[in-house]
């Protein structure tokens, strides 16, 4: 048994209410609790106020507006995979979807949670008693880092599926507080500098919607894991063709995705390669990753129509 | 500090808008099914589902595995979509109609799945099965005959240390190709 620490929990049923709680001290909003409920459980995150959006729905509507589809922050991941605008237009979008852990968890798992999803590192998503062995490390209880013991931070990685393909897609984040709402593209909501304060939110500020502009030319997904179901990413790739060169975001390397752009596509791969050096958060051998690096964006170029 | 539960007691309230929850609560209200009976629930708001159904209810069949939902082991039924109940607060539950293991057989007859499950062998500790056996009759009853592609995709939410899934997978076939 693993129990939560003790916390409130509060579901108010107006934005301006949810707007208010979430800026209490100590609140976190509850979207699926997928990421949210297992770190806690693990005592990484101890919230004093639970701010669920239960009794707010049309935070969870998808819909059409103008030339975006316009996903509410609370969509589960399962219904943002089955949209019929999503798998029509957006066909790259369901394919991340589908790489989160399994239908259950993207059953219960929103967009919104993927997209705030807590960087990770194989000294970080562990029990209290196995961190306390090792002293804990930056990001949590302690005060030296396990991967890059004279780095000068925490380097966990961003190991969300949509956000490379959101990114790639020119998707943007809404994002509301008290004292309003504004709009970043998605590509500027993570900082790649620390481990620990990668997520450009304000304290307070929820993120309301998904902006995902439905015409552009198609972005493929490809996700490296051990096996073909539950598993994080062990290296997270989109590609997208632009004219006779190609972008790439890439992922579960680092605090933040990076981009990699090459004017003749056929040069990404090692572009990319040269650029990306993944770190020893993950279980799976660094220099295997780093070697995928070059194999994932070309599986992932050759999949990508030529426009 | 948790209760009183009372399965069968009073119908589900409607969900409330303007009910509990409104303000911070350490102790949540919840009106829920279960199984097709009515329970209220008053519990701590770090109350999962899986404790409240093991624990209060005394409904074991819905597994404890890992807590922290890597296994499947817990997967219940919430308005027929599955879901882990280690990962559930009870608080989240309002007006919800949750079904368990408990609630698959009718009439004191197995579900189609869970007889397949028993005649293919498809347990051999039993600790996933029940799990299975949800995750499965929510992927029936959406789609009667889903491929194998649809099938293996589903099983990926569970985890069988012991099978190696052959007769699970057996036992899904032959519910999902009768009729065909
Ligand atoms: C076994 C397992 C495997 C997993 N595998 C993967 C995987 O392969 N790939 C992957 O990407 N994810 C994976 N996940 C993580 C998770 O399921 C998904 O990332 C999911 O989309 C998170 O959404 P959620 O609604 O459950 O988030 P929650 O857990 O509810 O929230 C996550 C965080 O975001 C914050 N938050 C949530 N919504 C908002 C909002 N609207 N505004 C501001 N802050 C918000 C919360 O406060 C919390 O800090 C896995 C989880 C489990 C348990
Ligand atoms: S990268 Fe270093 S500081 Fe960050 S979680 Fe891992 S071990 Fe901790
Ligand atoms: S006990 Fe819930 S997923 Fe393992
Ligand atoms: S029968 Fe033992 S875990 Fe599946």
């Amino acid at each position: 048994m693993l129990p939560l620490p003790r916390f409130a929990w509060q579901a108010p049923d107006t934005l301006h209410g949810l707007l208010d709680a979430a800026a209490r001290p100590g609140a976190r909003i509850l979207a699926g609790g997928t990421d949210l409920l297992p770190s806690m459980k693990h005592r990484l995150h101890r919230p004093s106020l639970l701010v669920s959006a239960r009794r707010l729905p049309e935070l969870a509507a998808i819909y059409e507006d103008g030339d975006d589809l316009c996903i509410g922050a609370f969509a589960t991941l399962r219904a943002v995979r089955r949209h019929p605008v999503v798998r029509a237009e957006l066909p790259a979008l369901a394919d991340a979807c589908a790489t989160v852990a399994t239908p259950t968890i993207q059953a219960m798992g929103t967009l919104g949670g993927n997209l705030c999803l807590d960087t990770r590192c194989a000294f970080y998503n562990q029990p209290e008693g196995w961190r306390q062995a090792l002293g804990g490390c930056l990001k949590a209880d302690g005060d030296v880092c396990h991967v890059a013991r004279k780095g000068a931070g925490c380097y966990a990685a961003h190991s969300a599926d949509t956000v490379p393909v959101l990114w790639l897609l020119g998707a943007r984040a809404r994002i509301a507080g008290r004292r309003g709402t504004r709009e970043v593209p998605v590509s500027e909501l993570y900082d790649g500098a620390d481990g620990r304060r990668w997520l450009r939110l304000e304290p307070g500020e929820v993120l309301t919607h998904v902006l995902v502009p439905r015409r552009g030319a198609p972005v493929v997904h490809h996700k490296v894991r051990l096996r073909a179901s539950i598993d994080y990413a062990a290296l997270l790739v989109a590609v997208r063709r632009e004219g006779s060169g190609a972008r790439a975001v890439i992922s579960a390397v680092g605090p933040a995705p990076v981009e990699v752009r090459a004017a003749r596509a056929e040069e990404l791969p090692d572009l990319a390669h040269a650029r990306v050096k993944p770190l020893g958060t993950h279980v799976v051998s660094t220099a295997w990753r780093r070697h995928m690096v070059r194999v994932a964006v070309r599986r992932a170029l050759d999949a990508c129509p030529v426009p | 500090m948790s209760d009183p539960t009372r399965p069968g007691g009073s119908p589900p309230e409607p969900p409330r808008s303007r009910g509990p929850g409104r303000g911070p609560a350490s102790e949540v209200v919840a009106s829920f099914l279960v199984n097709g009976e009515a329970v209220r629930a008053l519990v701590p708001a770090t109350r999962t589902l899986l404790e409240f159904l093991r624990d209060e209810l005394g409904l074991t069949g819905t597994k404890h595995g890992c807590d922290l939902g890597d296994c499947g082991a817990c997967t219940v039924l919430v308005d027929g979509v599955p879901r882990l109940a280690c990962l559930t607060l009870v608080a989240e539950l309002e007006g919800a109609a949750v079904t368990t293991v408990e609630g698959l057989a009718a009439d004191g007859r197995l579900s189609p799945i869970q007889d397949a499950l028993d005649r293919h062998g498809a347990a051999q500790c039993g600790y996933c099965t029940p799990g299975i056996a949800v995750n499965l009759t929510a992927l029936l009853a959406e789609e009667p005959h889903p491929d194998d592609a649809a099938i293996r995709e589903v099983l990926g939410s569970n985890i069988c240390r012991c099978t190696g899934y052959t007769r699970i997978l057996d036992a899904a076939r032959e519910v999902a190709g009768g009729g065909q």
